[in-house]
């Protein structure tokens, strides 16, 4: 499973108030943290105004990477920020996100063609988030083409089904568990990713419905995610699911995981 | 001895991979192969005795041994004339009527990184078997028993029985698996008993020192 820790997000208050008042410690023991529980990727994502955001994503980016080597997340709902914040980084790392919306492709897709640089696409465009299975495949279709126009390996993609809320959900999860299975059937190698909080918004005891998702969605192939790893139950619950989809010969990984008091340990 | 002491951390830390390359690099240093083995059997040692206390969980136990096994691959041609263990052989099973397997091939592992030969025969045996095995094996000096089930615990009763009426000696009898107590294995007149398969080891050793 590929972690993109989501922690330095300005949509969080606290990480908000920690850009607000420029206070770098803050960002460094997130960034800190979150490398140490194991995350492959640091999310940054700058959630201020239009006009502060490129110089936002510099400075947490720096910051990010002034602790740890982990590669960055670039998390922007405007392609050509991500494409500006590439500048900043001294790693490839994550576009977060392109999508079918307007040119966000057409701008990301040719800078990082010949690089190593992954992407994470989301399943909508510009009418929206699609209601069936049918039309996100479509999406997902169109986005494959303009991939491969750009030479870009489906292993460097991470196409993000997009979960809606559980308790208004009709259905469940079973729609977008049939996405996943059909894209991983058409692209072995390609990611397939997610956020957790959509699924358990406004439900009690977020965590356990949380948890159960990931459970179910890394059954029909999800193997990316954008979570807390410093969340011990949640990674306890990755590495636990991954030994039993047999993933990780003798638990080995899991009792990695373990010993480097990852999860399961009383600190 | 770097080269040894980095050779044994990686066998305890259950490092397969890498065990072949370091008894190479241990041999080329100048150390001679019935060194390394013993050095290797030790640390096996080592990681019996951490299971025993419930530190490590089987499949690290599982690795170890495997990098021992790779490592022991390395040297089988210097030791030559099959003088790679001075414990004599061991002839192991699971009783008649008893299909259990997991445990016993454990123990099967963990004694043969302790410097025995194991000749496995498997699940479900019956007692003629045992028998046969004893009679045309060399060099017998252990025979392990495996009993999963309270069911199967006069298997090894009579399986035990059966080996010492034979009048043949030389070698000691050592009973196992979750049902069986020392009292119970003493009772049956097995000579040992251990809880799991890093004491078994370290009892194996013990029987035929």
């Amino acid at each position: 499973m590929i972690i993109i820790g989501e922690k330095i997000n300005g949509a969080i208050p606290s990480v908000a108030r920690a850009i607000a008042e420029k206070d770098a410690g803050f960002i460094d023991n997130l960034a800190k943290t979150q490398a140490d529980a194991g995350a492959n990727f640091i999310d940054v994502c700058a959630s201020v105004e239009d006009s502060l955001e490129l110089e936002t994503m510099k400075w947490l980016i720096d910051l990010v990477q002034e602790v740890t080597d982990t590669p960055i997340a670039i998390d922007s709902p405007h392609a050509h920020i991500c494409v500006e914040a590439m500048k900043f980084c001294k790693k490839p790392g994550i576009i977060n996100s392109v999508s079918g919306e307007g040119n966000k492709i057409e701008l990301v897709f040719p800078v990082i063609a010949d690089t190593k640089w992954e992407c994470v696409a989301l399943l909508c465009d510009d009418t929206g988030i699609p209601k069936t299975a049918e039309k996100r495949m479509e999406v997902f279709r169109k986005i494959m083409e303009k991939a491969k126009a750009h030479n870009i390996a489906p292993s460097r993609l991470h196409i993000d089904p997009l979960v809606e809320m559980l308790c208004t959900s009709e259905d469940g999860i079973n729609m977008v568990v049939d996405v996943i299975k059909d894209i991983k059937a058409q692209y072995p190698a390609i990611h397939v990713t997610g956020g957790l909080s959509n699924i358990s918004f406004n439900l009690p005891a977020r965590r356990l419905v949380n948890q159960a998702f990931i459970v179910l969605a890394m059954n029909a192939g999800m193997d990316s995610g954008i979570i807390a790893p410093t969340n011990q139950d949640l990674m306890g619950m990755i590495y636990a699911t991954e030994a039993l989809l047999g993933k990780d010969d003798y638990c080995m990984e899991y009792i990695g995981a373990y010993r480097e008091e990852l999860f399961g340990q009383k600190k | 001895m770097p080269k040894m002491e980095e050779l044994k951390a990686k066998v305890e830390a259950g490092k397969a991979k890498l065990v072949p390359g370091l008894v190479q690099e241990a041999l080329d240093a100048g150390n001679d192969a019935q060194s390394i083995l013993k050095a290797m059997i030790e640390s096996m040692g080592v990681v019996g005795d951490k299971f025993s206390s419930g530190e490590v969980f089987i499949p690290e136990m599982l690795m170890a041994a495997k990098g021992m096994a790779k490592g022991v691959e390395v040297l089988k041609p210097l030791l030559a004339g099959g003088s790679s263990t001075s414990l004599g052989t061991c002839i192991i099973g699971t009783v008649e009527g008893d299909l259990h397997d997991i445990g016993k091939n454990l123990v099967a592992m963990m004694i043969e990184s302790a410097g025995f030969e194991v000749v496995d025969l498997g699940v479900d045996v019956p007692i003629a078997k045992f028998i046969e095995a004893i009679k045309e094996t060399k060099n017998v000096t252990l025979v392990a028993l495996s009993g999963l089930l309270t069911t199967t615990m006069p298997a090894l009763k009579a399986t035990v029985e059966a080996i010492k009426a034979s009048g043949m000696t030389g070698f000691k009898i050592i009973v196992g698996g979750a049902p069986v107590t020392p009292e119970f294995a003493a009772s049956i007149g097995s000579d040992a008993y251990a809880p799991d398969a890093g004491g078994a080891a370290v009892k194996a050793k013990e029987l035929v020192s």
